[in-house]
């Protein structure tokens, strides 16, 4: 089992303890915590899997199990991404497995780029998304609660599948569709026409950082990927979750907690997204110093867009400002001393 | 031979999910699907493992014959370019899985291939449940099929596990879209 991954199914459990937390209706509250168990339960069937093809297999009966939930999308265009995700990491899996012609291992090495592209749902493959669909049902499901985790899973599985020199287009290929992330995602969530739209562009957004992260294959770039997956799960997750009610009544408000949130999804210090990107920079300049100067050009756009998310989160009061007071104090932690994190995660 | 009977098998069974609307269309080309599945991963995966593909195939095909729009339904009105990817995707897997791959289990590597690029073309294309639930059914079971590349034994678990996806995604309760 990977340590990172083991990692991410603790905070993806105690993501769900906040979602409880914050959530608006009793009623939601319920099915919320039986999905959210499902889910949890499923992640660490993903991460506990001895193979790759089992990982997969239970990728897809969760992927079934998802697309089966109530919900305002069809069965059919929820199931589409999972589905080709599983498909093309089976393929990719057999084309580095199998000998032959040269090409295989880079075609191997971009199939597993897009197959995890697609199962996590990020660009240039996006699932259709309904504003008032539930979170539970909704894409942010795979990008926020079981993506995170199950990339973990792919990412070294896949270096364990290539031979160095496809390893090396593997991490080219990542690098790529995350920096087209980052871009979109961050100019989307500051442009899209509904703040419900520009909190699932901001997810994609970060999946970006995450993507490069991975991409890096330095260690650097992976204790960066583990840091952005962690404000993904235990940051911008909750806050979302925080956000619903005010977002559906189109309040915004600007008192200091939405700014204190704003610069928390931003990345500023001193919130888990600082060290992150520094991780990412540091290891961006050791591999090739060009890409840190795209990268740290990228990370500019994450400013307007959430200084729009943090204003739509209302005035946070009860339970809910406890909720949102929990993650703040969690990202300001990491992000001050990140070490416990990356220890536990051997990394 | 038996593996060159059953790679065509799975070929054709993917083809017919393919090129069928009916619910008898769809549960036919499950069964021919599953059976040649079965039969290619005899050699890699083993009886129980075999048997195990062939059982999930049978249970998501019975199921298929009550649930989806009546009767046959293949090849309707319109289904040429279904025909045309089904005739090009088994010669692309059969020219990939034997000239450009080389080893052992050749059938196995086309089968793989062409089911998965078959069905996966279906169930992203379609709209309709129970469609895409038969595509994923079959999906499923080559997916396992694909452990059987691997270097190390994949034991028997990734076969139960999908002809449970097989057999029990067939009678997941779907519920129709609420509208807003």
């Amino acid at each position: 089992m990977q340590p990172e991954a083991v990692e991410l199914v603790a905070f993806a459990a105690v993501a769900l303890v906040l979602a409880l937390l914050v959530a608006q209706p009793a009623a939601s509250r319920r099915s919320l915590l039986l999905r959210g168990v499902v889910g949890l339960a499923g992640t660490a069937a993903v991460v506990a899997a001895p193979t790759f093809d089992l990982a997969l297999l239970v990728l897809l009966a969760i992927a079934i199990l998802h697309s089966a939930i109530d919900a305002r999308r069809t069965f059919a265009a929820r199931v589409h991404l999972p589905v080709l995700g599983v498909g093309l990491l089976t393929l990719a899996a057999l084309f580095a497995r199998v000998s032959g012609a040269e090409v295989l291992e880079r075609f191997a090495a971009v199939g597993l780029a897009a197959g995890l592209a697609a199962l996590v749902g990020v660009l240039p493959y996006i699932h259709t998304f309904d504003p008032d669909e539930p979170v539970s049902s909704s894409p942010v499901a795979w990008l926020a609660y079981i993506g995170p985790a199950a990339a973990v899973v792919v990412v070294a599985d896949a270096q364990g599948l290539l031979a160095a020199d496809a390893g090396a287009a593997f991490g080219a290929s990542l690098v790529g569709i995350g920096l087209l992330n980052m871009v979109w995602g961050s100019v989307a969530a500051w442009l899209t026409e509904t703040t419900a739209a520009a909190w699932r562009y901001s997810f994609i957004a970060d999946w970006g950082l995450a993507l490069c992260g991975f991409g890096i294959t330095l260690a650097d770039g992976k204790r960066a990927a583990l840091v952005v997956l962690f404000s993904i799960v235990l940051g911008r997750l909750p806050l979302y979750f925080a956000s619903r009610e005010a977002v559906k009544q189109k309040v915004v408000t600007e008192r200091p907690i939405n700014l204190l949130v704003a610069a928390a999804l931003a990345g500023s210090a001193p919130f888990a997204g600082f060290s992150a990107r520094v991780l990412l920079l540091r290891g961006a300049t050791q591999l090739y110093w060009p890409l840190a100067l795209v990268l740290a050009a990228g990370m500019l756009l994450w400013l307007p867009a959430s200084l729009r998310l943090g204003r739509s989160l209302g005035v946070p009061r009860g339970r809910h400002a406890l909720g949102v007071a929990a993650v703040l104090a969690l990202n300001v932690a990491v992000g001050l001393y990140p070490l416990p994190l990356l220890a536990a995660a051997r990394l | 031979m038996v593996e060159g009977a059953g790679a065509f098998l799975a070929w054709l069974g993917a083809a017919l999910v393919v090129l069928s609307d009916g619910r008898r269309g769809l549960a036919l080309g499950t069964f021919v699907a599953a059976a040649g599945i079965a039969l290619v991963s005899f050699s890699t995966a083993g009886p129980a493992a075999s048997a195990a593909l062939g059982l999930g195939g049978l249970i998501a095909g019975v199921r298929r014959l009550t649930t989806g729009r009546p009767g046959w339904a293949i090849m309707p009105a319109g289904s040429t370019p279904r025909l045309v990817l089904c005739v090009a995707g088994g010669l692309v897997a059969l020219w990939v899985g034997l000239t450009v791959m080389s080893g052992d289990d050749a059938g196995l590597r086309f089968t793989v291939i062409a089911v998965i690029g078959l069905t996966g073309a279906r169930a992203l294309g379609s709209e309709d449940t129970p469609t895409v639930l038969t595509a994923v059914a079959v999906l499923a079971l080559a997916v396992a099929a694909a452990a059987g590349l691997g270097a190390d034994h994949p034991g028997l678990a990734p076969y139960g596990l999908a002809a449970a996806i097989a057999a029990i995604s067939s009678w997941v309760p779907i519920r129709t879209p609420r509208a807003a």
